[in-house]
């Protein structure tokens, strides 16, 4: 209560003292044991306050006085005084010893998020900003791609999207601060608009989530959690650079976090601009069509990246609230040879600079405004999550005319104008002792309008409505049963559309006759879907055991209900169907994890059946020459898992490595025997870190090697094509760099994918229909500089 | 290291029930049909010159490992030269142009009677009014199972 109160005062004579000569003091604070520096120690000096950052050091501007009086105090130490001279006051240093009673103080403060994630039954796992910078890749999906059972469907260099063992699209969901990401995630060419610059937090759940996460979580969630709130009375903030040499991307990203007392902002700004990427190859045979490349360069697939993110918060003792406003722009070429499976010539010159970007092309703009509120009394804590996100695309092409289509005047192919409005209400109740119950509310309601001369999926509104229950029952302290109902309500409504130009029809009685045909039906839909789940999880020791059984599901989406129309690109038409129900999938999960100092081990099997899955069925029928594609539904057996091991020897060596396999079958319909499209291949990942010893400027430097062992994929559907299996190096170089004691330390890595520039494909690429191989070797540079 | 064990030990069990329980269906169907008019009587031949009033038969032949399902023709104008062929033939391109009043053929027939070889011979007549100049010729075929396998021909409309 007295640092309150000191904190307090301190605002109010800010103005005051700062008007006045100052004195800068700066000083670590160590553990006396171990001399390692201490955070969040709070430095008190003459009235001033601060508090130390994670190398334990501090920096504050004082009053010009005779003497000071430093104070310093933190809850799992002996607090000490010192009286400071003005000869003394720079590079103080204060050893603190640990208090006894510190370990009793962190029991009562609550369970730490670790303990909270064995406890659930649920398979997670937390992903930490040290993982996102040490495994930085192109793009955040790709970031993940390391977990074992997550990995991604690449579009060029710069995007993707998610997909946990082995199902994406809108079989993920994706989660920022609490609200689902919604986009035109049900498209094969486009990725995760969402900033991989200042996520600090990530869950990613692997099996059946719909009972926390409603429609859609049917394979796993990606849940990107707000930012811890910043320390009182800090300001930090650091600026990333980027270069690769494989696309010439140049990246740079700086972030700002601050804090006085009750209100924290947050802002960061990213920009990237890169270039045709380079596969190790200088010809691509596509069927029959060969396409020269210029100077290994896929051309046309160069991109650019402008992000812009604020938060205002406000934090006391019974309620933490947070705003979010974030935009995120892009703009990406497509391959110009080949657009989906289209061969295509042009007259633009591709070749004279690998850095333009000329059709075919797309541009996405993703704004989202999102509150976060949670309230904590004694036996509740209420979340409240609202959000607007406007979900806004555009994809062009060269006017060529298809079919009865004529020439179209412009480019603009097609175009998404998506709004997406969400309330999510949720109380977490410790009523009874050795129960958590918590129970929510869901609501969301989406508008989707289209434009553009090509039609894919039609104009809808959406609205859904769930709520769900479940208890989290401490049977003993390490043993925990959790068992949870949910169900949705949902209304879609899709809108006609009618081609803008006509067709001609061949009637019967052998007359013609020019029809501007419907594509799309005035339908209005409604489901409703019960899910649940029940769990068990026990802890022994450094060994946790879980077992789940879950239900999820996923509402129909409008292009699997209602489109008629043909997808030139993919030599296609496609055929919606307003019968669908919506997907139900059953799943049992299974968990084993050993984590213990020198060694640990997890194995993590699942098996799962789908009675309903809905897939675009390509047929043997064609509809004005292209192959008919149904969207159909059937039911799939699948199982699979992720293995892992990891070592460490020496206390400097780390040895670790990670398998995941997918086996999926459809048991019934047109494709009974074959497999799920887009289904990853047996892979896993051997690697060793080394630790050396600090030198020069070089602090906790390591040099990592990541060596990617993936199998050849015979499972296949129509149209998809086998794919060898291949072996890739990637090497990096991290280190910190302590170039000043003043300064907070840069972090460096240097990194080398693709080591020996193997010439690969990866199944679930979108580009591997068209024999586009992988990137080749890239080097990469980043630095982060913190202040 | 007995929990390491335990788990191997529970992994064999499990793969070895699954591995007996699936895969007791028969073989998936994961071959292509096959297309092609470089034979004696496929046509059009790359880079062939059709002429207005006249009928032609257009052929290629079609085979596939299990049966047949469908196939289709399609003939449109590359004024704009939008694309090339897949013959490996290039073809003299007359100047680009738009279209008046040009030549669209769209049809899909079916093969029926499971025939695991077949020769597509379409009829087809040039009407006399359309615009002269480049087109392609598309054909493209499908087997039972769905997959498809696809042709194209740079060819010209002349007087």
């Amino acid at each position: 209560m007295r640092h309150l109160f000191l904190v307090v005062f301190s605002l109010l004579v800010y103005p005051t003292i700062y008007a006045q000569s100052t004195v800068c003091v700066t000083g670590t604070v160590v553990n006396e044991q171990n001399t390692k520096g201490i955070e969040n120690v709070t430095i008190l000096i003459n009235g001033r306050y601060t508090t130390t950052d994670i190398y334990g050091q501090f920096e504050l501007h004082v009053e010009k006085a005779k003497h000071y009086n430093l104070q310093a105090s933190h809850v799992s130490y002996i607090s000490k005084q010192r009286v400071l001279n003005n000869s003394d006051v720079t590079n103080v240093v204060i050893a603190l010893k640990e208090a006894i009673n510190s370990l009793a103080e962190v029991n009562i403060n609550g369970k730490s998020e670790q303990r909270k994630l064995k406890e659930s039954p649920l398979v997670s796992q937390s992903v930490s900003k040290t993982f996102l910078e040490t495994n930085r890749e192109n793009s955040l999906m790709q970031t993940l791609k390391k977990i074992p059972g997550v990995s991604t469907i690449n579009i060029g260099s710069g995007q993707s999207k998610p997909v946990i063992r082995g199902l994406g699209f809108n079989r993920v969901v994706v989660v920022q601060n609490g609200i689902k990401h919604e986009a035109q995630q049900w498209g094969g060419d486009h990725g995760l608009e969402i900033d991989q610059y200042g996520i600090e937090n990530i869950k990613i759940v692997k099996g059946p989530a719909s009972l926390l996460y409603g429609s859609d979580a049917i394979a796993g969630v990606v849940d990107i959690q707000p930012a811890n709130v910043p320390k009182r009375n800090s300001f930090s903030g650091e600026v990333n650079l980027l270069g690769e040499t494989n696309n010439d991307l140049f990246g740079v990203s700086a972030g700002i976090a601050s804090r006085k007392n009750h209100w924290f902002y947050r802002g960061r700004l990213t920009y990237r601009d890169y270039a045709d990427y380079k596969v190790p190859t200088d010809r691509i045979s596509y069927d029959n069509y060969i396409f020269e490349l210029y100077d290994n360069n896929l051309r046309n697939t160069a991109g650019q990246e402008a992000n812009a993110s604020f938060s205002l918060g406000y934090k006391s003792n019974g309620i933490t609230s947070e705003t979010f406003i974030s935009n995120v722009n892009g703009k990406n070429g497509f391959f110009a040879n080949a657009h989906g499976l289209e061969v295509r010539t042009s007259d633009i010159d591709y070749d004279a600079s690998s850095r333009d970007i000329d059709l075919p092309y797309h541009t996405v703009n993703h704004f989202k405004l999102t509150n976060n509120t949670s309230i904590n009394t004694q036996n509740h804590d209420v979340f409240i999550e609202l959000g607007y996100q406007n979900n806004y695309r555009e994809e062009h092409s060269e006017p060529v005319p298809h079919g009865y289509m004529p020439k179209p005047d412009n480019s603009k192919e097609r175009e998404f104008n998506k709004n997406t409005y969400a309330l999510n209400i949720k109380d977490a109740m410790s009523l009874i002792s050795n129960h958590d119950i918590v129970a929510g509310l869901n609501l969301e309601y989406q508008d989707n309008n289209i434009g553009g001369w090509g039609f894919l999926i039609p104009e809808y509104n959406r609205f859904t409505v769930g709520g769900f229950a479940y208890d989290q029952i401490a049977i003993t302290d390490n043993f925990n049963l959790q068992a949870g109902l949910r169900y949705d309500w949902g209304l879609i409504n899709t809108k006609s559309y009618y081609d803008w130009y006509p067709s001609t029809i061949n009637n019967p009685d052998g007359s013609t006759s020019y029809v501007y045909l419907q594509r799309a039906q005035d339908k209005t839909l409604n489901f409703g879907s019960f899910s649940g789940s029940v769990g068990l999880s026990y802890i022994a020791n450094n060994t946790t055991y879980k077992f789940n059984v879950g239900k999820s599901f996923r509402m129909p989406l409008a292009n699997e209900l209602a489109s008629d129309g043909v997808n030139y690109h993919m030599y296609r038409y496609e055929r919606g169907n307003l019968n669908l129900d919506p997907e139900s999938s059953y799943q049992a999960d299974f968990e084993i994890n050993h984590d213990a100092e020198k060694f640990s081990f997890g194995v993590s099997p699942f098996i799962n059946f789908f009675d309903n899955y809905i897939y675009l069925n390509p047929t043997s029928n064609y509809y004005e020459t292209l192959q008919i594609y149904e969207y159909t539904q059937a039911e799939v057996f699948r199982f699979g898992g992720e293995i892992k091991a990891s070592t460490t020897l020496f206390k400097k060596l780390n040895l670790a490595a990670s398998a995941e396999y997918v086996y999926a079958r459809q048991t019934s319909g047109p494709k009974k025997g074959f497999t799920l499209p887009f289904s990853p291949p047996l892979s896993g990942v051997v690697s060793a870190n080394y630790t050396f010893n600090s030198f020069s400027w070089f602090e906790n430097p390591e040099v990592m090697l990541d060596f990617i062992v993936t199998a050849a994929q015979n499972e296949i559907v129509p149209p998809e094509e086998i794919t060898a299996g291949y072996q890739v190096l990637n090497v990096s170089f991290l280190s910190k760099l302590k170039l000043s004691n003043r300064l907070k330390p840069l972090a460096l890595r240097i990194k080398l994918n693709n080591v020996f520039n193997t010439k690969y494909y990866n199944h679930t690429s979108f580009y591997r229909l068209i024999d586009v191989p992988e990137p080749g070797r890239n080097l990469s540079l980043s630095l982060t500089i913190p202040f | 290291m007995k929990l390491i064990k335990n788990t191997l030990y529970f992994l064999c069990i499990a793969l070895s029930i699954i591995s007996c329980s699936t895969d007791d269906e028969t073989e998936k169907d994961l071959e292509k049909p096959t297309i092609t008019i470089n034979y004696d009587g496929g046509f059009p031949q790359a880079c062939e010159q059709l002429k207005k009033g006249q009928t032609y038969v257009f052929k290629a032949r079609v085979t596939d490992n299990l049966a047949l399902a469908s196939y289709s023709l399609d003939l449109h104008h590359n004024f704009d030269h939008h694309t090339h062929d897949d013959q490996n033939v290039p073809c003299e391109l007359g100047p680009k142009k738009e279209a008046v009043n040009q030549f669209i053929y769209m049809e899909n027939f079916s093969i029926d009677g499971d025939l695991q070889t077949y020769e597509i011979a379409v009829q087809v007549t040039i009407p006399n009014d359309v615009d002269t100049g480049d087109y392609h010729c598309a054909y493209s075929v499908t087997d039972v199972t769905g997959w498809q396998s696809r042709t194209s021909i740079d060819i010209k409309i002349i007087e």
